[in-house]
């Protein structure tokens, strides 16, 4: 239903007459009433249903002046551009603009007063199916077409197979040519000519998905599918190949899921994995580090805007890394300096400081920023998904998580492994008093080793900003998870870290469709403590001598 | 989270420290109110405004001289998101620093917990959200609608001609009761409505939960299964709405092919979100932002000012329906206060019936004789490019609430 649930009654009752007179003269392929057709958009939902399913189906046959035109009005209405004043329609350039251009007449009129339509689900729908058609057959460039077309296959169970026809028969961009010809053949499963019906089974299964499984199954109940054994077996095939397609698909969907997940749960945990494994400082903090290197993103971001050409914003998620560890870093050894250092093998003492650290951070973060969900605007590199294979989705935002994952372990381990830091750190952890005798200077490797682990806390709080919400207390959500990561992997070592993470993401990710969200936490829990049972030391215990 | 969390310790912790969180306000000439709403945890980020939203209706009634007489204090709290703390608070409240009411809760678990704390107590808790019905305390007045006057003239919008006539239904909640009473009571309506059990699937997460991807997976191939239109009855509630809505938009899913009917999303949820790829996703509250009435208009203006005169560290120009029935609640035990002419809370309690108060929703809030149920409108708002909500339909005038379900 439209805006205004008084508007029934006899003005309705007028529009739907208007739209229709509209649609036969249309179908007709005479010019279009564009009067009728925008007065009819004012109208209630289901005015506006008639006369948008009526353009759509028009669409196949009328002038392409009058389709672009409905296109125009079309793709104004989506952006609620389209306002309503008296029994007319003006296109605003944009939502909220004083004036704008009446849609039929093209005269230039003032807006106040005017009620822009509320599309229901259902008409919004169909608007986008229509606007969708007016762009692939009336677009100028390419890329206006392609994204028609794109729009046209999600929906192509609604589109008229002649519509398709014409755009393929005027289609000038080869590439573009061959994919509408192949969704024009797929269009045509219920086709009277028995050849074509194969062509198009075979055509749908050529793009496999769980919604051509879906199609393809409804053939099943088609009276050919008992009478006729070609039919019958090229259908079989088709739907053989497509639940294969979608299987394979699924499996990679769930290895995708883990790998992402358990990419976040190493990036929360490594940092950890480094304090707690040389100092055995249990650090309750470790997640307003995380936090803190998400408010430090944020902070770039706002610098990009007010300072940087408006071009180069996208960047500033890259431009956030160093800020971030180096934000997360400074707070991390500021930490240790004050207050961690005077409570070195007093565990207790240290954990009950570093939570009072993290409510002191996660307080005073809410009174100078707030407590809302931070604002970002995510560059294309971290939005939205491509398909990749059947309905197996590659979402951006995880891949540039599980690529931060792999690039931070890696510089990680190298720093562990062939720096002078690196190999003071792993002296400390395995043996800190033999450590301090050969001339370490443990407390300073404490403080490094700190700043390093925190920074990398800071490092997780970019790669998550794209997939969580950003607010004072977002790093709480990750502290226990990052300790199970660390207790399971082994103390002190990013191997085992990393083992953890994956075994750990992939459980969760292969019980969660099983059992639910919850049981998977309690089964992954109650496997964990079974194992520490067995083998307290975690996976990969570093040797060492207390 | 499971297990001994950082939560779970916390809130032992904080239990510990109760009577600091409480800051006391002491004067003879005063009544004093009392706030249920955490400002830390996964609530904080909506919960936290309705604090401000009790003071700044104390603040307008208080320059206009108060109740009775007497200025108002409003006390203020933070249970932190953990549901036991919510019923020591309210306790100390009740009992040391004597409220006159209690306005607060969200989650219906919060309000389960402090709802035998004001039964003993004979208080009274003013409880601002929608919820699932299916309970009538006299000590407490249930300001938002039960399911029969919200959620159901939501689904039958989604399942009639005009919505997107919806067949298969997919519930994903957070694990406590609101959701699964809801979910419950949905089902028999279904089921009611010959609706096939093979039509819904069911799926719950823990509280604070945010790794929706394989939810997300799994909603998709639903959807691609045959039977009808799908769509998502989403009761999830806190961080875990926006962190849902992400994922969905980022796996490509739009609101044409399956809408989500988010039952406790609010405009403060889409804060910080790319709502571009959202457009056409429903609520369904008594109040929308957008809502056209006068007392709105007020609202609005009066919100932003707040915000900015007391550097309120929320948005000025969010405002989303618990604010209003919050801001309601107070306007409702002050009318009731002034018609008792006291402030016990038997005498406000018999003031109840027939009270009335133009809201900014449009609607005139009435309250009846035979419960303690506050008349609402409804309204379905669908999601804008700006993130908000347009209003899609509301409902002619306010219907007469059903406390007890017919239904489950």
């Amino acid at each position: 239903m439209a805006e205004g649930p008084g508007r029934f009654g006899l003005v309705a009752l007028l529009l739907w007459a208007a739209s229709l007179v509209a649609s036969p003269a249309l179908a007709a392929g005479a010019p279009l009433d564009r009067g009728a057709f925008t007065t009819a958009l004012c109208g209630d939902g289901a005015v506006q249903g008639t006369a948008v399913e009526g353009i759509l189906h028009a669409s196949a046959e009328a002038e392409s002046g009058d389709v672009a035109w409905a296109g125009t009005v079309l793709r104004a209405l989506l952006e609620r551009r389209l306002t309503c004043l008296g029994g007319s329609a003006l296109l605003l350039d944009r939502a909220g603009a004083a004036d704008g251009r009446d849609a039929a007449t093209g005269a230039v009129r003032p807006v106040a007063g005017g009620r822009a339509p509320v599309l229901g689900l259902r008409q919004r729908a169909l608007a986008e199916t229509a606007s969708g058609a007016a762009s692939l057959l009336t677009g100028s460039g390419v890329a206006a077409r392609r994204a028609g077309l794109a729009t046209l296959e999600r929906r192509i169970t609604s589109v008229p197979e002649a519509l398709l026809l014409r755009a393929a028969s005027a289609e000038t961009d080869p590439g573009l040519k061959v994919s509408l010809a192949a969704l024009a053949q797929s269009a045509a499963l219920s086709s009277a000519d028995p050849a074509r019906r194969l062509g198009a089974i075979r055509a749908v299964s050529e793009s496999p998905s769980g919604a051509a499984f879906s199609r393809l199954s409804a053939l099943k109940a088609d009276p050919a599918y008992g009478s006729d054994p070609a039919f019958r077996g090229t259908l079989d095939a088709a739907l053989a190949r497509v639940a294969r397609a979608v299987s394979i698909g699924d499996g990679l969907a769930v290895l995708y899921n883990g790998l992402s997940f358990a990419s976040i749960l190493f990036m929360a945990a490594a940092g950890l994995a480094i304090i707690f494994g040389l100092m055995g400082v249990i650090n309750l903090a470790q997640g307003e580090f995380i936090m803190i290197g998400a408010y430090a993103t944020y902070g770039v971001q706002e610098a990009f805007r007010r300072l940087a050409p408006p071009a180069w914003l996208d960047a500033y998620l890259l431009a956030a890394i160093p800020v971030a560890f180096l934000a997360a870093a400074g707070v991390g050894i500021a930490i240790e300096a004050l207050i961690l250092r005077h409570l070195y093998r007093r565990p207790l003492m240290s954990l009950l400081a570093t939570w009072a650290v993290s409510l002191l951070l996660i307080n005073g973060v809410r009174v100078a920023v707030g407590s809302q969900n931070l604002q970002f605007a995510m560059p294309p590199y971290v939005s939205g998904g491509v398909p990749l294979y059947a309905d197996f989705v590659v979402t951006w935002n995880r891949l540039f998580a599980i690529a931060f994952a792999a690039v931070t372990l890696v510089l990680t381990l190298v720093i562990l492994k062939r720096t002078p830091l690196g190999l003071d750190i792993r002296a400390v952890t395995q043996n800190r008093d033999m450590a301090a005798c050969l001339g370490i200077r443990t407390r300073r490797v404490d403080r490094l080793a700190f700043g390093f682990g925190s920074g990398l806390a800071g490092l997780a709080g970019v790669a998550l900003c794209p997939i969580y919400s950003v607010n004072p207390g977002m790093g709480a959500t990750f502290i226990v998870d990052s300790f199970m990561v660390v207790v399971l992997g082994g103390v002190g070592t990013v191997v085992g870290t990393l083992v953890a993470a994956l075994g750990i993401g992939g459980a969760n990710v292969l019980i969660e469709p099983l059992y639910g969200a919850v049981a998977a936490k309690v089964i992954v829990l109650a496997g964990i403590i079974l194992f520490l049972q067995r083998r307290p030391e975690g996976l990969f215990a570093v040797r060492r001598r207390r | 989270m499971v297990g001994f969390t950082r939560r779970g310790f916390l809130g032992t912790a904080a239990t510990l420290s109760a009577p600091a969180l409480i800051r006391p306000a002491w004067a003879a000439d005063t009544v004093k109110l009392g706030c249920l709403f955490s400002s830390s945890g996964t609530m904080a980020n909506i919960e936290g405004r309705l604090n401000y939203v009790v003071r700044m209706a104390a603040d307008g009634l208080n320059a206009k001289g108060g109740v009775n007489g007497r200025r108002i204090e409003v006390v203020t709290s933070d249970p932190a998101s953990d549901w036991p703390l919510y019923a020591q608070i309210g306790r100390q409240m009740l009992q040391q620093e004597k409220v006159a009411a209690l306005f607060g809760c969200w989650t219906s678990v919060s309000r389960k917990s402090v709802l035998p704390v004001v039964e003993q107590n004979d208080g009274l808790l003013f409880y601002p959200l929608h919820f699932e019905g299916d309970e009538n305390s006299k000590n407490v007045v249930y300001v938002n609608s039960p399911p029969a006057s919200s959620v159901l003239p939501a689904v039958d919008y989604l399942m009639g001609a005009e919505g997107v006539g919806a067949k298969r239904f997919f519930m994903v909640g957070s694990d406590y009761v609101w959701p699964r009473t809801i979910n419950k009571q949905l089902k028999a309506y279904w089921t009611s409505k010959g609706v096939p059990e093979t039509a819904w699937r069911e799926e719950y997460v823990p509280l604070g939960f945010s790794n929706f991807q394989t939810l997300v997976n799994q909603i998709r191939s639903f959807a691609a299964q045959p039977g009808g239109q799908p769509i998502v009855v989403l009761t999830v509630v806190g961080s875990s709405i926006p962190d849902f809505l992400r994922e969905f938009a980022n796996q490509g899913i739009r609101a044409t092919d399956v809408p989500i009917l988010g039952l406790d999303m609010v405009e403060a949820d889409l804060e910080g979100l790319d709502t571009a790829p959202l457009v056409g996703h429903l609520n369904c509250w008594a109040y929308l932002q957008a809502a056209k009435a006068e007392a709105n208009t007020t609202f609005l203006s009066e919100w932003a000012a707040y915000v900015k005169a007391k550097g309120v560290p929320f948005s000025a120009d969010t405002v989303i329906d618990p604010m209003v029935s919050a801001y309601d609640s107070v306007q409702l035990w002050a009318l009731a206060a002034a018609k008792a002419g006291s402030f016990d809370v038997p005498e406000v309690r018999k003031a109840f019936p027939g009270l009335r108060f133009a809201d900014p929703s449009g609607y005139t809030l009435t309250m009846g004789g035979e419960n303690n149920y506050v008349a609402r409108g409804v309204f379905i708002g669908s999601v804008n490019e700006k993130q908000g909500f347009d209003i899609l339909w509301q409902s002619p005038d306010a219907p007469k609430p059903v406390p007890f379900s017919p239904y489950g």
